[in-house]
């Protein structure tokens, strides 16, 4: 413990800056931001390099302000497709990996199906996702849901069976049920393993959703990728991949923060 | 629900019940338990008065934890033993939501702050959150947490950790608690502390309690009986009754009743402890 003329020092210094921990947390990741865009641009002109290997940031900044519209529908688009997939493959993985932690049986049939189905690359997969559903923003979401369900699964099951015996044998002796059991025990215990998981997923889902719309489409930040390519506009390419970056960044950290509001203890442990 | 069973052909069916005493909450006759091929318990005999507060003591792996486990419903013992709650035969799985039951680690959930942790129990009986929350919070003073209804049990020190756990077993009102070395993890002074409010809440709530502990000052200082354990196979080898006058201040354990029960009991732990060391010793011998 430290004395109270140190401990009161310390509450002035803090009381003088009074900005909040999470402002000046921010506040240094746009400082950070600022530095490696001045990097970059201060790199590009002080070594010449040619555009055709790295263009300036503010002509690629520009570039896309100048067609706003592209950009935004296609990050809407692809923030649309990624969700979904996201949402509907956490929910199975989670569902399954329980079904798969209370059958033992059900584990044996179909949890290798499961392996099997992860190794075939997700461009074979994909193509057979646009036969059957067609260029439509739901195939996308399929794809998205392919690659994201299989480690929530995996992680959820990881996750139930790290549950401590001593812990339900306490729950069973007051007499709860096994719904009771996986509510208030078992799936508590396995959300940080779940939420391990949900990260790789957030990451997974826009790479599905991106690879979807390889296979044909009009609007979404893969086709902006594929259209730049075919074009070889460098800035382009470099702007759909700036608006990727901010679209996988955005959606990491949102489920990363949802993910300490949620799982607040294991971080203190 | 309840099976047929054989009647046990033990002297107790012989000579009918005293009517003076009031009928055992608990009463276990004959109970045995394997595993495999080790023989947890055998012929194990025991009985607990309404009221009664009962300590068992016993070499460590004398298979208190398996009668434990019988009592709080979540083991079977086998075929052809004699359990009784409340004047009736019944499984240990009948038991189980009948018996409040304590284990040795306090085993709070760690995503649950203190009042939840506590009204645990209540959650699983169907009482609402709020009603059960109402019911703790009054709770909390007595148990010498007021003031840390909203603290995590990360941020509790063992001493507090642990009487959260009690004061779960507590709102978990049944007549008969279990309590398994609920101190056996905590410092010295921490300890007797914790056993001297022990004693004054069982007082005030008159539950009946069965408690194992390792501890013979301890089982002697709180119980009005004492169970000492044989080695595995476990059965009861001697049932000392405790006398010593109750509200039990701090210095009676010097008094010259309480050294002369210790003495008794430690005799017969020691002879049961050796046994089970010399067993143990031959079981390496032998691979």
């Amino acid at each position: 413990m430290s004395s109270p003329a140190a401990t009161s020092l310390v509450e002035d210094r803090t009381a003088t800056r009074s900005i909040p921990v999470p402002l000046r947390k921010l506040a240094r990741l746009l400082l950070g931001l600022a530095v490696a865009a001045v990097i970059w641009e201060g790199a590009v002109l002080l070594f010449a390099i040619r555009p055709y290997y790295l263009p300036r940031l503010s002509t690629i900044l520009m570039a896309m302000a100048a067609t706003p519209r592209a950009y935004i529908d296609g990050f809407l688009r692809t923030l649309a497709e990624t969700l979904i997939g996201f949402a509907a493959g956490g929910a199975f993985g989670v569902l399954m990996g329980i079904v798969f932690f209370r059958v033992r049986a059900l584990r044996e049939m179909i949890f290798p199906i499961f392996v099997v189905s992860q190794t075939i690359p997700v461009i074979a997969f994909g193509a057979l996702v646009v036969l059957w559903f067609g260029n439509t923003l739901l195939a996308k979401a399929i794809i998205a849901f392919y690659l994201t369900f299989f480690p929530v699964t995996v992680n959820t099951l990881l996750g139930l069976e790290t549950v401590d015996p001593k812990q339900v044998a306490l729950m069973r002796s007051f007499g709860a049920s096994n719904r009771q059991l996986l509510l208030r025990l078992q799936l508590p215990t396995a959300l940080p393993q779940i939420f391990v998981a949900l990260r790789l997923a957030a990451s997974l889902s826009l790479v599905g959703a991106i690879v979807g719309e390889w296979f044909g489409d009009t609007t979404g930040l893969g086709v902006l990728l594929l259209q730049a390519m075919f074009t070889e506009n460098v800035v382009a390419i470099w702007g759909a991949l700036l608006a990727a970056a901010l679209l996988g960044t955005g959606f990491y950290a949102v489920v990363a923060a949802v993910e300490r509001r949620l799982v607040f203890w294991s971080a203190e442990q | 629900m309840q099976a047929a069973r054989l009647p046990h052909p033990g002297p107790a069916t012989e000579t009918p019940p005293a009517q003076a005493k009031p009928e055992p909450l608990l009463e276990l006759r004959a109970i045995d338990k394997t595993f495999g091929s080790v023989a947890a318990l055998s012929g194990l005999q025991a009985s607990v008065a309404p009221g009664e507060f009962v300590t068992v003591v016993g070499p460590s792996g004398c298979g208190k934890s398996t009668l434990f486990n019988i009592v709080a419903g979540l083991e079977e013992p086998d075929a052809g033993g004699i359990l009784r709650f409340e004047g009736n035969s019944c499984h240990a799985a009948d038991l189980l939501g009948r018996v409040s039951f304590m284990p040795q680690r306090d085993l709070l959930f760690p995503w649950r702050n203190v009042v939840d942790n506590a009204i645990l129990a209540l959650e699983v009986e169907g009482m609402k959150r709020d009603q059960a929350r109402a019911k703790a919070l009054k709770m909390l003073p007595e148990f010498g947490l007021a003031g840390f209804e909203k603290q995590y049990p990360n941020q509790l020190s063992g001493g507090m950790r642990q009487r959260v756990a009690l004061m779960r077993t507590f709102l978990f009102e049944r007549d008969l608690m279990l309590l398994d070395e609920p101190f056996g993890a905590l410092d010295a002074l921490t300890r007797a502390m914790m056993q001297r409010w022990l004693l004054d809440v069982w007082q005030k709530y008159r539950r009946t309690i069965l408690f194992i502990t390792h501890d013979v000052d301890e089982a002697i200082f709180l119980g009005d009986r004492v169970l000492v354990m044989t080695a595995r196979p476990g059965s009861v080898k001697l049932e000392q009754i405790v006398d010593l006058p109750r509200p039990r201040r701090p210095e009676i354990v010097t008094s010259p009743e309480f050294v002369r029960l210790k003495r008794t009991l430690l005799d017969a732990i020691e002879e049961e402890s050796m046994k089970s060391f010399q067993s143990s010793i031959a079981q390496e011998k032998t691979p």
